[in-house]
């Protein structure tokens, strides 16, 4: 088949579309549902400024951090994604992003939106989670500005606020 | 003109089950590429390395991302089993510890939340952690087609570089480690500039250790070699012996003649050659405080 129905779930909403199947997930929520809270950066997996995070029963928090420019429109029929625009609640945000805003851990901008899903995932698995974990969970996002302090600095401060929510 | 679009035209193939997925094997046979979790075969359709005008992807078959281990049968890792899966397994930590290294150091938390185990060997980048240490743990990899079944030997599946022991019309659908005993130690290391980085060069090695005397080794080394390599003028050494100072340092004086390393971009064959007995020696150090 060179097009595929599908069903993607993306941030509470339906989307039944048809995808050309050599699209990756990042191309069909950037350009095809106009998504663009959504980065496209490396292309290739390195540099996980387009994590996302995806439903996956296998996982404690029920979703996986990936790389969107890594998988196929076509094989995602079905699933449930969340994107960044997809973490406020009622027009409130959410601690991680809060926190990056507080604590000047956004420079650029260009990483910030895959750094932050990659820190809610890293804190819903640990909101206590020290600088080692955090660190080591970060390793697929790349900074070219901040050199990371303050992003670490950041996550800390939004797993403390999660941490109390608990 | 939007440059998110990064795949080459293809036709998308998308079985439901693995019969299915093997009929499509034969029918297209080099015609097509197949497609697991995508981390290598994604990048090397942009790249171009990959041309088939045919993808058959494996994600729709249920049931193919199983682990299983049993004392009789040893580990069996299912063709859509991730990098992640592994790292969660405490089995795999304590009884194949290389495997466990290896895939905790995949690419990066994304990756391994995609990238397969099997998709890794089947890569057979002479540079692969976890080819390395299943190399060393002795693994096969077990390959369907239409014909029936085989069961290969890592020892026999790396043939060059860019050759593996596998017809198209094969699947790969499952990696089988022997069971291991309470003697058996294992350890992988690499060396490398961060850990996204392929390895410069990496070494596993699985003993067979009665107190301080190895009764047998088998040592495997990457990205010195065109491919995978066995070290086995090395594992010779091990054999029967005392591990002590003195045979790790004869062990790490006589590694870099049996390797053969090339310049890359990542590394050179000088640097490779000198680092790689000292490696070895720290791999089986590992190994032996385990």
């Amino acid at each position: 088949m060179k097009k595929r129905s599908i069903t993607l779930y993306i941030n509470g909403e339906e989307y039944s579309i048809s995808v050309d199947v050599s699209d990756t997930l990042n191309h069909v929520i950037r350009n095809q549902l106009n998504l663009t809270d959504l980065k496209h950066c490396c292309g290739r997996g390195e540099c996980g400024a387009c994590t996302v995070l995806v439903e996956d029963d296998r996982y404690p928090t029920g979703r996986k951090s990936i790389d969107s420019c890594m998988v196929l429109a076509a094989m995602m029929d079905g699933k449930r994604i969340t994107t960044v625009a997809g973490l406020e609640k009622k027009g409130k945000l959410h601690p991680v992003q809060e926190a990056f805003v507080e604590k000047g851990a956004i420079q650029c901008g260009f990483c910030s939106t895959g750094m932050i899903m990659k820190s809610v995932d890293i804190l819903e698995n640990n909101p206590k989670a020290k600088e080692a974990e955090i660190r080591a969970g970060l390793e697929g996002n790349i900074c070219r500005c901040t050199g990371y302090t303050k992003i670490v600095e950041a996550v800390k401060q939004a797993g403390e606020v999660m941490a109390a929510k608990k | 003109m939007s440059n998110s679009r990064i795949l080459p035209e293809f036709e998308l193939l998308a079985p439901k089950s693995l019969d299915e997925a093997i009929d499509m094997a034969a029918q297209y046979g080099d015609r097509a590429a197949v497609l697991a979790g995508g981390t290598d075969v994604m990048i090397m359709l942009q790249k171009g390395a990959i041309k088939s005008p045919y993808i058959i992807a494996l994600g729709d078959i249920a049931g193919l991302d199983y682990i299983t281990y049993s004392k009789g049968e040893g580990l069996r890792i299912g063709a859509l089993a991730t990098a992640w899966q592994v790292t969660q397994d405490s089995k795999i930590k304590k009884n194949y510890t290389a495997l466990w290294q290896a895939a905790s150091t995949l690419g990066s938390p994304q990756i391994r939340n995609a990238a397969t185990i099997v998709g890794n060997v089947l890569r057979a980048s002479p540079s692969g952690d976890c080819s390395c240490a299943l190399l060393a743990l002795g693994a096969s990899v077990v390959l369907k087609s239409t014909a029936g079944e085989r069961v290969v030997s890592l020892d026999e599946f790396f043939i060059d570089y860019g050759t593996i022991n596998r017809t198209a019309s094969e699947i790969a659908v499952e990696l089988r480690v022997p069971p291991a005993a309470e003697s058996t130690r294992s350890a992988f290391m690499r060396m490398t500039r961060m850990n996204f980085d392929l390895s410069k060069v990496n070494a596993a090695v699985c003993l067979e250790m009665k107190g301080r005397k190895c009764t047998s080794a088998r040592i495997a080394m990457g990205a010195v070699a065109p491919t995978t390599l066995r070290i086995k003028k090395a594992e010779t050494m091990l054999a029967g012996a005392t591990v002590n100072d003195t045979l790790l340092a004869e062990l790490a004086a006589a590694v870099p003649r049996q390797v053969k390393p090339i310049d890359d971009v990542r590394s050179t064959a000088e640097y490779r050659r000198t680092v790689s007995g000292i490696l070895v020696k720290r791999v089986v150090q590992a190994a032996c405080a385990a």
